[in-house]
């Protein structure tokens, strides 16, 4: 209990790292949308998701 | 905005308040007690077309639009059958039904990820407390058009947005039922979570996401509108015959999931939804000279 009440707080980067980052590098793929900088999908997905989760975190909105 | 109790606005003496109450009970009764098969039918076949849109679309029996589509409708319908569930309306504690009454409870709102415990706690709140900006955990819906209403929703869904139903639970946290609503709440969030985050990583991510992330989303919106916003707006008074009314939507009582009748459920909440339109109709005479608000009906 001790533990979840400890990652609650970063809910929102886990679920960026956790879900919208191999949703991300699915929907590149799906769509043909080819990474920046030599990065594969999932890893332009770990960014991007991980950055979303974290301003979601610290700003309070996902949008 | 100002939130005045209003019991009974039209004047009525005692006499004609008891004949009126007698009448009005009289009413309600017919439509209380058989056990409703439509709501209970609509709580499993909703929820095995949601489950059954996962092989369809994984196997491409169905494109994932289609899927999207469906799983928004289903996630936006599964409510209404759990709602029943909260106010015992299948089965009453220690009647040989109980079972299906808690079972249809906690798998409805599967797709919709919303806990019985914490639904049926917070809703009973609710219906004690309907407007009370401090009491009623469903006064954030509060908006002054509906339009406002669904940015509202989306706001409210942020992580910096303190989620009202948690907030009653915290704050009676010495009971029981609240501390068992949490716990049971927490470890259905923790399986939402670990799902969708097992399927995307497992090559399912589209999948996941619209058949249940975004569906789900969207059927919360609807579901705030229709059933907490519109039944309710403008949430400027309390008592029982003015917290709620009846209205006519433009487009009809189907895509207002049979609110427009929602002042009966507040009266008599032990009646089904499928029996409300035609309670409404019986009782229409005694709620106009109740006063309630029929809003927007042209007899």
């Amino acid at each position: 209990m001790e533990l979840l009440k400890a990652i609650y707080p970063w809910g929102p980067v886990l679920f960026g790292i956790g879900f919208l980052a191999p949703l991300i590098a699915a929907i590149m793929a799906s769509i043909g949308i080819a990474a920046p900088l030599d990065l594969t999908e999932i890893q332009s997905g770990l960014i991007i998701g991980g950055t979303w989760g974290l301003i979601a975190k610290f700003g309070g909105r996902w949008i | 905005m100002s939130v005045t109790e209003a019991q009974s606005p039209a004047a009525l003496d005692k006499e004609d308040e008891r004949r009126l109450y007698r009448k009005e009970m009289a009413i309600a009764k017919k439509y209380i007690g058989p056990f409703p098969v439509v709501m209970a039918l609509w709580g499993f076949s909703n929820l095995l077309c949601w489950f059954a849109l996962w092989p369809l679309v994984i196997f491409d029996v169905i494109p994932l639009w289609v899927g999207f589509i469906i799983a928004t409708a289903n996630v936006a319908l599964c409510y209404l059958p759990s709602h029943e569930a909260q106010h015992s309306n299948y089965a009453n504690p220690g009647t040989p039904l109980r079972w299906l009454n808690e079972l249809i409870g906690y798998v409805s709102t599967i797709p919709l990820v919303l806990p019985f415990k914490i639904a049926r706690y917070t809703h009973m709140r609710h219906h004690k407390h309907t407007n009370d900006p401090k009491l009623d955990p469903d006064y954030e819906v509060i908006a002054p058009t509906w339009q406002q209403a669904v940015l509202k929703t989306i706001r409210r869904m942020q992580p910096g947005f303190p989620n009202s139903y948690g907030v009653v639970l915290s704050e009676n946290a010495d009971d029981p039922a609240a501390k068992r609503a949490g716990l049971e709440g927490m470890v259905q969030s923790l399986a939402y979570w670990g799902i969708l985050g097992a399927l995307a990583w497992s090559g399912y991510a589209l999948e996941a996401a619209f058949l249940w992330w975004v569906p789900r989303m969207l059927g919360t919106i609807y579901i705030s509108l229709f059933l907490s916003w519109w039944p309710h707006h403008p949430m400027n008074e309390m008592g029982r015959y003015r917290n709620t009314r009846s209205f006519s939507h433009k487009l009809g009582n189907i895509v207002a999931f049979g609110m427009e009748d929602h002042i009966i459920h507040h009266l008599h909440p032990g009646m089904p939804l499928n029996r409300n339109k035609a309670a409404f109709r019986e009782l229409r005479p005694i709620l106009e000279a109740r006063g309630c608000r029929l809003e927007d009906h042209y007899s």
